[in-house]
């Protein structure tokens, strides 16, 4: 966990200049461009490697999945309870229905907390897999 | 409305963002500063810049007139543009800046290994861009026909103009610096004008005639407008071309190549997340302004100029034409900014592949990319900003979003499934999307469908895909477990 916990909340310092620059050329072919490689995509990955991998990949697929289901059914639920309380259209603060205020200004804090616990999620993930695939090498 | 504000504003914007743009060419000077920056820069710029290139004339006058004219159906908009940006971070962010490649024809080959389905993308990436392009030049025609008196050719020709020039000379390092500075100028831009007329009305202090012709709450918020009376196949399309479009659209995907690494990407994109909800409160509160104190503008040609209207009318004198030089501002940002990203990108793809990737090449290219979408756009005439953007999303989320989401987590996408893929979903949303009016006209039925079509082309394009690439095992590409590899396993520390 070098550096899960610190990637979350919004105001982040700039990061250390020494790793910033990698020298790239565009490539005449359209292949991949030079990267600061990961460490299985040298060829000769041996297969506990290979297995790492391919569960990395799952974990992340699958908290995807989970993140944007939630956020699709919180979303749904909000906009339902809208509808259902049809006094929220008779109510009026600063002279707008509470259902419009709630509509235009109520799902974004919902965007915001759920883009924030997935990019810590999607760290645990591969902090985890380093500490596998480091051990094993 | 008094010209003289308009010119000034319009000028003023034209030339400080062509003398960040000059600025940025003196440090721009090899083919990889060009394209991506030299990939050095710094989340809070690269998040701004994000937000500078995504909010575009739909975003900035386009809701405000729209919730105007269809009521709460239009909060949605922004929703989905914001929540856009959610899925990108969810499927794409991460992945698509390991990949290593410049632009999406780029990925295209290098994760299918044919080029054939780099060429089918290429064609998809421009005709996406030539299209989004032309709402930025229709909404610049607008704006310089309300403020100026000028007709409305002279703001298409104005912006294309100076897009072209820009990036020909400065490439996207310049760009960066231009798109960050766009995007706190659209804030401000809306922000303050927004708050000044809330306390004008607030307080009582607004001009007379305004707040005697002010509707009262209940007819201006009716309850068969609200969000209550929902169209529920029209909202969830919308909200599926919106939510995948974005991860789609090739001026997006390029600002994430900036990106030092994966992780950077991420928190680039939570950052962008924040800056978009702030903004996204402004255009709402200037719509339902409007509802209650402009409800003559609302009529399909006039709804989109609300925000340009609305400051005169309710804070009339010197501090009203100041709102308006600034709202006029905001507004020739957003289609400069959004232009200029599009461009940039839509160069990037043409020079690459037709032109042999040079700087030269790239020039000539971003010529090209201005001058079509311009000839498009004196042709054509906008009936409504925000709706004509999310046509573009809807194409754009049943072409180019089931290709790179299923290259990034499938493994069994093979390059005849994506292209099989992309022409279904490019077809079928073309051809809806084009047949929509007469064919609605004579068959109501069919009218949500050909005019929200995402809800249906995006998951038959997926289908397709999947389908084509199953039947198609032995064109699984070699080297897909390194590519696989390669986009998921985080950067060496």
């Amino acid at each position: 966990m070098s550096d899960g916990g610190s990637e979350t909340a919004a105001p982040l310092p700039p990061r250390p200049a020494g790793r910033a620059r990698v020298r790239v050329t565009a490539p005449h072919t359209g292949g991949p461009a030079a990267q600061p490689a990961g460490r299985g995509a040298r060829p000769g990955t041996s297969d506990v490697q290979g297995v790492y991998v391919r569960s990395l990949i799952r974990s992340q697929l699958r908290l995807a999945l989970v993140v944007a289901a939630g956020f699709v059914i919180a979303t749904g639920l909000f906009v339902v309870a809208i509808a259902l309380v049809p006094d929220l259209d008779r109510t009026f603060v600063v002279g707008v229905p509470v259902s419009w205020l709630l509509l235009g200004f109520g799902l974004y804090p919902l965007v915001i907390t759920v883009g924030v616990l997935y990019v810590r999620a999607a760290a645990r993930n591969e902090a985890r897999y380093r500490a596998l695939a480091e051990d094993d090498s | 409305m008094n010209p003289a504000i308009g010119y000034v504003s319009i000028a003023a914007v034209a030339l400080v963002s062509a003398l960040i743009g000059f600025y940025g060419l003196r440090v721009s000077r090899t083919t990889s500063d060009f394209y991506v920056a030299s990939r050095t820069v710094r989340p809070w710029w690269n998040a701004s810049a994000i937000g500078g290139e995504y909010l575009s004339a739909a975003s900035f006058l386009g809701i405000a007139g729209l919730i105007l004219l269809t009521g709460a159906s239009a909060l949605w908009f922004p929703i989905g543009y914001t929540a856009g940006y959610l899925m990108l971070l969810l499927f794409v962010a991460a992945p698509l800046r390991r990949s290593g490649a410049y632009t999406i024809p780029d990925f295209t080959e290098a994760r299918l290994e044919s080029r054939w389905a780099r060429r089918v993308t290429s064609l998809l990436v421009i005709v996406v861009g030539w299209f989004y392009i032309v709402p930025q030049l229709q909404g610049a025609a607008l704006t310089v026909r309300i403020t100026t008196g000028l007709p409305a050719w002279a703001g298409s020709v104005a912006v294309a103009v100076i897009v072209a020039v820009v990036v020909a000379a400065g490439g996207m390092r310049a760009i960066t610096f231009v798109q960050a500075f766009q995007f706190w100028l659209k804030l401000t831009a809306l922000a303050l004008p927004v708050v000044v007329l809330l306390l004008a009305v607030g307080g009582g202090t607004a001009a007379a005639p305004a707040l005697d012709a002010a509707l009262a709450p209940a007819v201006a918020f009716p309850t068969a407008a609200g969000p209550a009376d929902l169209d529920v196949y029209r909202t969830v399309s919308l909200m599926v071309a919106l939510l995948f479009g974005t991860l789609g659209l090739p001026h997006v995907l390029v600002r994430f190549y900036t990106n030092p690494d994966g992780v950077a990407a991420r928190r680039t994109t939570v950052i962008v997340l924040v800056l978009l909800s702030v903004f996204y409160l402004f255009p709402t509160a200037f719509g339902l302004l409007g509802r209650v104190f402009a409800p003559d503008l609302a009529a399909p040609g006039s709804a989109d100029a609300l925000i340009l209207l609305l400051p005169d009318r309710l804070v009339p004198g010197p501090l009203g034409d100041l709102l308006t030089a600034l709202v006029i501002a905001g507004a020739f940002g957003a289609f400069l900014s959004t232009s200029s990203g599009l461009v940039v990108s839509l160069a990037g793809v043409i020079s690459q592949d037709l032109l042999g990737g040079r700087v030269r090449g790239f020039r000539i290219a971003a010529i090209v990319s201005t001058a079509v979408p311009l000839a498009v756009a004196l042709v054509t005439e906008s009936t409504g900003l925000a709706g004509s953007v999310g046509l573009v999303f809807a194409f754009t989320a049943s072409t180019l979003c089931p290709m790179l989401i299923l290259g990034i987590w499938w493994r069994g996408l093979t390059a005849r499934g994506a292209i099989a893929g992309m022409l279904t979903g490019a077809v079928l949303s073309a051809a809806a999307i084009l047949a929509g009016a007469p064919l609605g006209a004579a068959v109501p039925a069919l009218r949500p469908f050909l005019e929200q079509p995402a809800a249906w082309t995006v998951p038959l394009a997926v289908v397709v895909t999947v389908f084509v690439s199953r039947a198609d095992r032995r064109g699984i590409p070699r080297g897909v477990d390194g590519y696989l590899t390669r986009l998921h396993v985080p950067e060496r520390r």
